[in-house]
């Protein structure tokens, strides 16, 4: 049974188009307030691991794993706290926005974390010296040094979270439906009616709402640049051109810069400190590292009753089940692998040729960047049924056999080519003018260039880059490798895959088999990040910081 | 080098110069010296083909440079190395666009580390060395192109005094030995001091928008000290020149 919340208010002509707008703004509601409570407690969190060493590894451990797995592998977990234990209309809101909590939150908090690790020695020593407390320490001095690496993670995040939304406001669990109201459901809702006109008022109404948002980050991105980072040569924006959603904040945040307005707070709200209290240490905040540690406590051990009461809750005969199924789960794990690997080369050497063309020519940036990140924000799930019934025939004609396979790894493709390419194009605009100036000189040609300079300066945000696009493509064959009635009764589906097993196993109720296989699933990505992206990520920061070959004093 | 009616604006309308004209000797170390803030730098990259100007044209042995070349190798004022290549690396990288034998080309990044006085470093890294030698490394760079011009944007501002005072008293030898297939070096500085010890020729560059307000040969005897009273003289004449208010003298 369909849990069917939607309005059919105001409708014309049966386009519902009162229900399609509150359907998009309740999906964007939900992504801009996972990102916001994502935004807040990585703060915290991040606060907690530059105060304690313990803390800080154990965090950076558990998010550096977390950031390399992708978001599917907390599905089953999902399906059996939320649906299960919780049920109800509540549960299966709950379920949705965890599912997207857990596909932004990593980047974020990695970024604040990041951030607040760099915070200049000099800024802490203003904060002590004034004897600052934990509040105006954090609003002053580390939440605004975090603002331009947040306003940076803010694009990805936006579109990894409508691309997680749309398929998890809707989800089979055996013959039942689970549903949340959002455009995921009122798209599902409209293709079961066959509302072909109510579906392209869909994607207007949702592509007016999309590109809303990615102005106001775009505004938001180039005030947090010009106005938090140290040293940038960025202008100010101090008085300017109207603009769209100019508001209160804006006066308050172009007014006077950060340490000035640290200053000036300081010394308003704070008396001279009485000469004895110089003299002694300053008293450890205590009480409150108690209530946090007894916290996480109680969270672990609720982690670890949780995991008991599901292994245990197994029988015998099951495990033996799951045991007998293995050897044919890491097959397709290895079959997914080739295919995750596949979309990545494709999509890294489009990036690396259309970032480039777009980091050299100005007008022809000033134009893609924005379509490229609108288009990026429009979640995969929700048009690419359109586009399987569009270039079906001709695919058929190319691939033959093959049709199936090369349709999910295009649909992977669409799903992740934006972030080796934001990437990449990032990395290229942060490269040093002098060493654009040295390929000129030397009239290096584009291999050489790409070779001996591009590529190296850029390594770094291609790491990335390359990390979130293998995320994204995993979750796209998630999505792919088995899709039923896709387009009518047609049934997307490829031959063998870890990801169509799960979802086969999930969709028939075969719970115990789709956590198993996400359980494998998690442990060799997990591993996979141990030894592959964090020691590229550590050779990155060693060797190739393009900042370090600009000397300067 | 000869540069004609030279006439530039930034981006947003900013006119920076207009009338530029100036001639770059064979065999000349050839200055350009302005007050902060006045296109100096501006100036050296429209040398060197980096900017288009407005109008006006730059020449080389009577020919119009259009684009950057190799021909004319420009050292940063901040001291530009890839950390992720060797010394001997960072210096082969002028020389690949030549379509060398391998050999070839680390024996010509050897001799190129070895004319700035690194040899035996070439396997150091950027940030195993001292500034002074990082720039010696870019220094090295540029001469391995085998440009005929040297563009230098105030090539000391980074070092400390007395590595500074070092590289330069290396530099000149450095840049007009018989090796050296350099024809003219054309550096930019605000350090007066520097220009006279080792310039044969300076412009002053000045006004709003800026134009070449006067030229000054320096005939002065090498090694020159500051401590000579001729040096005091050409310093005193340079910043004269400094002091003019749109394009007349104080």
């Amino acid at each position: 049974m369909i849990a069917q919340n939607a309005l059919s208010l105001g409708s014309i002509n049966g386009i519902p188009f009162f229900t399609i707008t509150l359907a998009v703004l309740a999906t964007s509601f939900r992504v801009l307030a996972l990102i916001f409570l994502s935004i807040i407690s990585g703060w915290l969190l991040a606060y907690g691991a530059i105060k304690s060493k313990i803390f800080e590894n154990v965090f950076i451990s558990l998010i550096e794993i977390f950031e390399s797995v992708p978001v599917i592998t907390f599905f089953p977990v999902v399906l059996i706290i939320f649906v299960n234990r919780i049920g109800g209309e509540l549960g299966v809101e709950l379920a949705a926005d965890f599912l997207v909590f857990t596909a932004v939150v990593w980047n974020i908090w990695m970024g604040e974390y990041q951030a607040f690790k760099t915070v200049p020695k000099e800024m802490v020593e203003v904060a002590n010296n004034y004897n600052y407390g934990f509040l105006d320490t954090m609003s002053l001095v580390y939440v605004p040094f975090s603002i331009p690496r947040i306003a940076a993670n803010l694009f990805p995040s936006v579109s990894d979270g409508f691309f997680y939304i749309t398929v998890s406001e809707v989800f089979s669990v055996g013959f039942t439906t689970y549903a949340t109201f959002g455009i995921g459901t009122e798209i599902t809702s409209l293709l079961a009616e066959s509302n072909y006109y109510g579906i392209l008022a869909t994607f207007i109404i949702m592509g007016i709402v999309i590109v809303t948002i990615v102005i106001a980050l775009r505004i938001f991105s180039e005030r947090a640049v010009a106005r938090y980072t140290v040293d940038t040569d960025t202008p100010i924006m101090r008085r300017g051109k109207p603009r769209i959603r100019q508001t209160a904040r804006f006066s308050a945040v172009t007014s006077l810069n950060t340490l000035g307005k640290l200053a000036r707070y300081n010394r308003e709200r704070r008396p001279a400190p009485d000469p004895e209290e110089i003299f002694s240490k300053k008293p450890k905040n205590s009480r409150w590292n108690i209530v946090a540690g007894m916290v996480a406590l109680a969270i672990l051990i609720y982690i670890l009753y949780e995991s008991a009461l599901l292994v245990l809750s197994v029988s015998g005969s099951e495990w033996s089940y799951l045991f007998s199924k293995t050897p044919s789960l890491l097959y397709g794990l290895l079959l997914d692998y080739i295919r995750v690997i596949t979309i990545t080369l494709i999509s890294l050497v489009l990036a690396l040729t259309l970032g480039y063309y777009f980091a050299y020519r100005k007008r022809a940036e000033k134009i893609g960047i924005p379509v490229i990140q609108t288009l990026s924000a429009y979640p995969v799930p929700a048009y690419f049924p359109f586009v399987f019934l569009a270039i079906y025939p001709f695919v058929d004609s190319i691939f033959g056999s093959y049709t199936e396979e090369a349709l999910v790894l295009f649909l992977g493709f669409l799903a992740t080519f934006y972030y080796v390419f934001y990437g990449f194009w990032m990395g290229v605009k942060a490269m040093p003018s002098e060493y654009n100036e040295i390929m000129q000189n030397l009239d290096m040609g584009f291999f050489r260039k790409m070779r001996y300079v591009i590529i190296p300066s850029t390594f770094p945000y291609l790491i990335a880059g390359i990390t979130s696009t293998v995320n994204s493509a995993w979750g796209g064959l998630e999505i792919g490798e088995y899709w039923p009635d896709i387009a009518g009764h047609k049934t997307l589906q490829v031959h063998q895959g870890l990801m169509k097993t799960i979802d086969v196993a999930t969709s028939t109720g075969n719970i115990a088999l789709a956590a198993w296989g996400s359980f494998l699933f998690a442990i060799i990505v997990a591993v996979y990040s141990i030894l592959f992206t964090r020691k590229m990520m550590d050779l990155a920061k060693k060797k190739y910081v393009a900042e370090e070959g600009i000397y300067s004093t | 080098m000869e540069v004609e009616d030279l006439d530039f604006r930034y981006e947003n309308g900013y006119k920076v110069f207009q009338n530029i004209n100036l001639r770059a000797e064979k065999s000349k170390f050839t200055a350009i010296v302005g007050p902060s803030g006045v296109g100096k730098s501006t100036l050296l990259r429209l040398l060197g083909a980096f900017l288009k100007p407005e109008k006006g044209r730059v020449l080389l042995h009577g020919k119009p440079v259009l684009r950057p070349t190799p021909l004319i190798s420009m050292v940063h004022q901040s001291i530009v190395t890839f950390p992720w290549m060797t010394a001997e690396e960072n210096v082969a990288l002028s020389v690949k666009t030549k379509n060398l034998p391998k050999d070839e080309v680390k024996r010509i990044s050897s001799k190129a580390l070895e004319m700035v006085g690194l040899q035996g470093f070439n396997d150091l890294y950027p940030k195993e060395m001292s500034g002074g030698m990082r720039q010696r490394v870019a220094v090295a760079r540029s001469l391995a192109a085998d440009p005929k011009i040297l563009l230098m944007d105030e090539p000391f501002a980074h070092l400390d005094e007395l590595t500074a005072e070092g590289l330069r008293q290396d530099i000149y030898n450095i840049l007009f030995n018989e090796e050296s297939p350099l024809e003219t070096v054309i550096m930019v500085s605000h350090n007066l001091t520097e220009v006279i010890e080792l310039s044969d020729t300076v412009f002053i560059l000045n006004g709003n928008p800026a134009t070449i307000v006067a030229k000054v040969d320096i005939d002065l005897p090498r090694p020159r000290s500051p401590r000579d009273p001729e040096f005091d003289r050409v310093l005193d004449t340079l910043y004269s020149y400094l002091t003019i208010k749109g394009g007349k003298k104080a």
